[in-house]
């Protein structure tokens, strides 16, 4: 537990990207409502509220790139302008949402804002009368970043500890002037009259010609104030910023300092407006914030998390290292009395460490509401870019999953919604003559089902022609053309997640990002998760999105073939069966089992991978067990020698140096050290049907 | 006209003003200038060797500098009055063309430019800028990084 200071800075960071994006949230939402009712004040008062947050916060985190922006927008949200311009100012709004996301992706990548110049004009515009430019500017904060390299931070430091006073120093030349070289020239003589100058940004006049801020550090015996009057250079300097940099600014001091003080009132104390120079609303307000927060709850990173689940998981198999000793203990002493003992406990262990394990896994655990949220935008933009008219209705958002998986999930969604939008619903001259009502609806559901959770994407399209899918799969030669004439309706919808299958005629500017639907079926692979899709002509298509719940540990099924030990999901497990080789019957060069009413096809791990009989076992065994798994639609009977038991594995991830093969997802170890192969069941499905032709599939 | 306040000096006497021009027409609207600001003209000069003479028989407290005129240039005349007064308080006089020649004399020691034509406002705040310094605390110019400093 090493609380370094950039530690806290980072972390209060951390926790304003992390509100920011609530509250960019909310802004989406507001701007949308107030795009449905631009007349509304309430709603206008939603828009200013999370604009002001946006620019307080951001100010108090020193990323002045976005306070600046936020204050400009502001100078917009005004019932006047809302009465004025209505939806054009709701356009402004999500555009403004828009520039908000990308200049916190800048400021959390540390990379060059993006442009803003065509939101600012589209603001300004609306705002009636001549309001200058120049009061806006003014009243801007200036964005100083006081960026010193690790030496300049050094000196500054060496500075501070000899008790010298020094002090940050922002300027901003003129835009007025029209020498900026030496107008730079000038603040350079002023800067180094004051004090010493310990560092200077820009370096050179030659670089001063383009820039407009100047910064610097400097060292004097001179007060604040008079540093401030100093550098307010008549017709060169409109703007000055003088923060003096304390001590509680140089690390060792910092350390102390936030051992000592509530985290925010040390970061809080870097920032200065000189708006209104009040550093105590800032710091006040930052706390505030902090405060509602840890009322209830707390923000922790979620790599700790990771690491307190990393722990349970070798406590898990800890713990199937003692049952295993109890279990030898048993049968070697088992009348022993402490054996009883030592069975008591390790029940009670087990029992704790289970609660504690379900406990970890909660804490991972986030409604899938954060996800679903951003989708109303999507729908919105897709939906005014086709011209079409999509309501999106969202249900189960408080379905819980793993943030890790809920992560992972956000861009297939998005993806899907978009892919929905754009080709599921048709256009409402289309939709009405078919007697559907005009406007086209998606719908997300999310709910669980056993370990896993169950995300839907359905719309009241036209559904999927598969004349078109099969056409076009044969047209780029993923199969042939009598092979898909003989896929059955649901193979070929799957075709449209065979990567390769590009629906390159179709690509606009909406579903075209490079995202195919293979992405979507890649990243569910990864998840060890599905897709399913249906679709009925003229009614829609639901696509289902299945992802374990947590992907830290799960429960399997053990089994041996050919003397090795391997395990698959329990949750694909859908039945066992025991069989006799001549209840296998050749259909098409492949073994099938005629399992009560339904044709299984049976898959035999040894022919892909080179498992051939270890231990030189007979393999012509008479009897064997068949795994029914079930993935997606499909039933597979998986040939396998013998059944160990269930057993919850923690998953080790492998490094792809080591395993090359696709067919295994993960890695575990048993209680006893035996090492132990997770089935990765959707790679083996799609090598099966890529090895053999499809067909015989229930 | 707008009003300004009169600059005066601490000891509350007038400031005295050395103008340098080699245009009459700018010397008369400059001193037409300090006029308006409450300041005394001690001297006046066409060139730059006239300028270092009058400056050592004056003693102004400002001095407002052309910088291009016959014999001796601004630039020159900054140079070598700074160099013996090192507190000479020089604000250069100039159109926008003339940046080099700015940044020239800036590091030679003067302490603020104004551009022409001359704005009684915009003046009136520099030489009040000027004037507020402590000639105490003023150090010596600065030369470009990288370039020599002792």
């Amino acid at each position: 537990m090493n609380y370094l200071p950039d530690e806290r800075a980072a972390e209060l960071r951390g926790f304003f990207f992390e509100s920011a994006a609530e509250v960019l949230q909310a802004l989406n939402e507001a701007g949308l409502e107030l795009e449905a009712r631009p007349a509304d004040e309430e709603v206008l008062r939603r828009v200013r509220r999370a604009v002001h947050t946006l620019k307080g916060d951001s100010a108090a985190c020193g990323f002045s790139s976005i306070s600046e922006f936020a204050h400009e927008i502001e100078d917009v949200l005004t019932p006047q302008v809302a009465q004025l311009h209505g939806v054009r100012l709701a356009e402004v709004v999500l555009a403004a949402a828009d520039a908000f996301e990308a200049l916190l992706r800048a400021c959390q990548n540390q990379t060059a804002p993006p442009p803003l110049n065509n939101i600012l004009a589209m603001a300004r515009e609306l705002i009636a009368g001549p309001v200058p430019e120049t009061s806006a500017a003014k009243d801007a904060v200036l964005p100083a970043k006081f960026a010193w390299t690790e030496y300049e931070h050094l000196m500054i430091a060496e500075a501070v500890h000899r008790g010298e006073a020094v002090f940050n120093v922002a300027l901003r030349i003129d835009p007025n002037s029209l020498m900026r070289a030496a107008a730079f020239q000038l603040v350079r003589n002023v800067l180094h009259a004051i004090g010493t100058v310990i560092a200077l940004r820009p370096e050179d006049n030659i670089a001063a010609a383009t820039v407009e801020i100047i910064e610097a550090a400097i060292a004097t015996q001179q007060t604040e104030d008079k540093i401030a009057a100093r550098c307010k250079i008549p017709a060169i300097v409109s703007e000055t910023l003088v923060s003096r940099i304390s001590e509680a600014n140089t690390p060792e001091q910092e350390l102390l300092a936030d051992l000592l003080e509530a985290q925010n009132v040390a970061v809080s104390s870097k920032v200065f407006d000189p708006e209104n120079g009040d550093l105590a609303t800032q710091a006040a307000g930052a706390s505030a914030a902090v405060a509602a927060v840890s009322d209830s709850s707390l923000r922790v990173d979620a790599a700790r998390i990771d690491s307190v689940m990393n722990l349970v998981g070798e406590l898990i198999i800890g713990k199937s290292m003692l049952n295993r000793a109890l279990s030898e203990l048993e049968r070697r002493h088992a009348r022993d009395p402490v054996r009883a003992k030592l069975a008591d406990a390790v029940a009670f262990q087990t029992r704790v460490l289970d609660e504690l394990h379900k406990c970890v896994l909660k804490i991972r655990m986030v409604p899938v509401e954060q996800l679903f949220r951003r989708l109303p935008r999507v729908v919105r933009d897709v939906a005014k870019q086709c011209g079409k008219d999509v309501a999106l209705e969202l249900s189960g958002q408080n379905t819980d999953l793993d943030k890790g998986i809920l992560d992972a999930l956000a861009e297939p969604l998005m993806h899907l919604v978009r892919n929905a939008v754009d080709h599921g619903i048709e256009p409402a001259d289309e939709r009405v003559s078919s007697g559907k009502p005009a406007r086209g609806t998606v719908y997300l559901n999310a709910y669980h089902q056993g370990t896993q959770v169950v995300i839907e994407v359905r719309d009241d399209g036209n559904g999927i022609d598969l004349r078109r899918v099969r056409a076009h799969a044969v047209q780029k030669g993923l199969l042939k053309a009598e092979e898909a004439a003989r896929l059955s309706d649901q193979d070929a919808l799957n075709l449209i997640f065979e990567s390769g299958f590009s629906t390159a005629e179709e690509v606009t500017a909406v579903s075209g990002r490079g995202v195919g639907m293979d992405v979507v079926r890649t990243v569910l692979d990864r998840l060890k998760g599905t897709v399913n899709i249906s679709s009925l002509p003229g009614r829609g298509t639901t696509i289902q999105l299945r992802a374990p719940l947590t992907l830290a540990s799960i429960q399997t099924l053990l089994f041996r073939i050919g003397g090795r030990l391997f395990a698959i999901p329990l949750s694909s497990v859908v039945e066992i069966t025991r069989i006799n080789e001549r209840d296998i019957s050749r259909v098409d060069q492949r073994e099938v089992l005629r399992l009560r009413e339904q044709i299984l096809t049976l898959i035999r791990l040894e022919h892909f991978t080179k498992i051939h009989a270890v231990a030189g076992e007979q393999p012509a065994k008479t009897k064997s067990f068949v795994i029914v798994i079930g993935a997606a639609e499909k039933r597979f009977g998986l040939v396998v020698d013998s059944l160990v038991g269930e057993e919850e594995l923690v998953i080790k991830a492998l490094p792809t140096e080591i395993v090359s093969s696709d067919l295994v997802s993960g890695a575990s170890i048993l209680g006893d050290g035996t090492v132990v192969l997770i089935l990765n069941v959707p790679a083996v499905l799609s090598r099966l049907t890529r090895t053999t032709p499809l067909g015989a599939i229930a | 006209m707008a009003q300004f306040a009169a600059l005066l000096r601490k000891d509350n006497q007038p400031v005295r003003y050395l103008v340098v021009d080699d245009s009459v027409f700018a010397r008369k609207n400059l001193m037409k200038m300090i006029e308006m600001f409450g300041g005394e003209i001690a001297g006046e000069a066409g060139d730059g060797l006239t300028a270092i003479a009058e400056f050592n028989r004056t003693k102004p407290d400002v001095v407002l500098m052309d910088i291009t005129m016959p014999q001796m240039e601004g630039i020159e005349a900054v140079e070598r009055i700074v160099r013996q007064h090192a507190d000479a308080r020089i604000v250069m006089v100039s159109s926008v063309g003339y940046q080099e020649n700015i940044l020239a004399a800036l590091q030679k020691g003067a302490k603020h430019f104004v551009q022409k034509p001359v704005k009684p406002e915009v003046l009136y705040e520099i030489l009040r800028y000027v004037l507020s310094d402590d000639p105490t605390a003023a150090g010596a110019p600065v030369a470009l990084a990288g370039e020599h400093r002792s």
